[in-house]
């Protein structure tokens, strides 16, 4: 059972690994149309990961930029996810709060740095902060939904046969939820990376951002391809070394419906 | 006594749909509830099992345990055959072994494999989710189980045979303890078949207009009989909204 899911996680990776070379490949001609200055080749961009990977530097900043990001993630996907499955169970702050979020994802992140800048200086607090509210909404949007789409007659069933409001949530609502949540914190993580990335740039807060403020000072481009490289590679390594394998163990129930090829 | 309903009244949005409905449910009786679609033969039964609490009226229940089959299978899709069985047993404080065997006992009763415990309801058919959901209700040992026309989307001869398992366990369960039942359906003849007596529900007269006793015993009840008191029934005026569907003309 274990072995056969590892197996078809490994797999479906080999999948994904062709849709990556092909972009690669296009990486690699747009090089040499434009020419190292402008677009440095993939080939480039490794050797200065490389170089990256052994300064001095290359922990600790990751290490500042992975506690903000994640940081942010938890206080976003906590909070949001509780707010949210709370409002789902009322009709009256569902809809009070549906335009707010709505309107609240619609303020583009950086307009939030600039505001936290004010707010609480040149720190990593910024960053943090800045994270926290542009992606809590996804995850307060995400609950909602989940909560307020859930099976009404399974809840009458549960209720019949004797399930309190506890069990209720945890047997009936909870499962529902979860499929409305995964995708809303895999949003969540990325957008945390980013966002993280981006106010340590511009509020000069160290961390990875500030190693690519660093590289744009000097015209060092192979050094932002290789640093903006590693942080798609961490974002990713969160989703599907964390997120992934969690969503496969608690909704293994989801694929035993599907036919083969879906499955694999 | 198990249930007693008294002048039950109900309206849903200023739309009255029940009024003083009256009716007793005595220890291991069936009393089928018969009615043409939209005459709120459920929502009477909705309200006898606490799921709606009525507008008017009261409901006495004497007993500790209830269960009910509804018309869809209702059963989790992200537990097991066997843990959907199960589900009603967790509120009864069972260790987890003891609640795993008496899933077991009562998937065999109603013809499930050993081996589709371990299935999800999408592994299922329609016929055999339905079966699960007959399970789950009788495993909790009920002393009332309400129906809410169970047997409508399963086929012919899977119907008779849970008709027949219904007729059996109300008789006596593994326990030897018997359940008494409410029934709705608006199938004359299934109701003729197993019930002890029946409630004649009308759309129009909003409630309870009849109820009368099925002659002979139900468990000695022969295909002929059913026929014959079908027939018999089915031109009487008591019937007629069941039967002829009179001012629901279909354009």
């Amino acid at each position: 059972m274990r072995l056969s899911w590892l197996g078809r996680y490994l797999w479906s990776g080999w999948a994904g690994a062709a849709g990556l070379f092909c972009l690669l490949a296009a990486w690699q001609a747009s090089h040499e149309v434009y020419g190292s200055f402008v677009l440095p080749s993939p080939l480039q961009t490794l050797a200065a990961i490389r170089d990256v990977v052994r300064g001095p530097g290359f922990v600790a900043a990751v290490a500042e930029t992975a506690a903000r990001t994640f940081t942010g993630f938890g206080l976003a996907a906590g909070l949001g996810t509780v707010a949210g499955a709370i409002a789902g169970y009322s009709f009256a702050a569902m809809r009070v709060m549906r335009p707010v979020v709505a309107v609240v994802l619609g303020v583009p992140p950086i307009s939030w740095i600039v505001l936290a800048l004010i707010w609480f200086g040149a720190s990593g607090g910024s960053a943090v902060a800045t994270v926290v509210v542009a992606a809590l909404p996804i995850s307060f949007a995400g609950a909602l939904e989940g909560v307020a789409t859930r099976d009404r007659s399974l809840d009458a069933m549960a209720r019949v046969f004797g399930a309190g409001p506890l069990r209720r949530f945890r047997t009936v609502t909870l499962p529902h939820l979860l499929s409305y949540l995964f995708p809303a914190w895999t949003t969540t993580v990325g957008t945390a990376w980013k966002v993280t990335v981006m106010a340590e740039l511009l509020a000069n807060a160290g961390g990875i951002g500030g190693e690519l403020a660093t590289a744009r000072a000097l015209f060092d481009i192979p050094q932002v391809t290789a640093w903006t490289t590693l942080v798609v590679a961490f974002a990713l390594a969160t989703d599907y070394g964390l997120l992934t394998p969690l969503r496969e163990r608690l909704e293994r129930w989801r694929s035993a419906g599907l036919p083969w090829g879906v499955k694999r | 006594m198990r249930l007693a309903l008294d002048r039950i009244g109900h309206a849903f949005l200023g739309r009255t749909v029940l009024e003083g409905c009256d009716l007793l449910l005595a220890n291991g009786e069936i009393v089928a509830l018969v009615g043409p679609s939209g005459c709120g033969k459920t929502t009477l039964l909705q309200i006898a099992a606490g799921l709606i609490d009525p507008l008017r009226g009261r409901v006495r229940r004497d007993y500790r345990r209830h269960a009910m089959v509804f018309q869809e299978p209702r059963l989790m899709p992200w537990l097991t055959a066997g843990e959907n069985i199960a589900y009603g047993l967790a509120s009864l404080d069972l260790p987890r072994r003891r609640r795993r065997e008496i899933a077991g006992v009562h998937a065999r009763l109603v013809g499930l494999e050993p081996a589709d415990l371990d299935k999800y309801p999408a592994e299922l058919s329609g016929g055999m989710r339905q079966r699960v959901a007959v399970a789950r209700a009788l495993a909790v040992e009920p002393e009332v189980v309400f129906f809410d026309e169970p047997f409508t989307a399963v086929d012919v001869g899977l119907r008779r045979a849970l008709q027949d398992l219904v007729m059996r366990m109300a008789g006596d369960g593994p326990s030897g303890q018997g359940f008494s039942g409410l029934f709705v359906t608006h199938d004359l003849a299934e109701a003729v078949r197993l019930a002890d007596r029946l409630a004649i529900l009308s759309a129009r007269a909003r409630g309870i207009v009849e109820i009368r006793a099925v002659p002979g015993r139900r468990a000695a009840r022969g295909d002929r009989d059913v026929f014959e008191i079908v027939q018999s029934w089915s031109r009487e005026e008591a019937f007629a909204e069941l039967v002829d569907g009179e001012g629901r003309h279909v354009p």
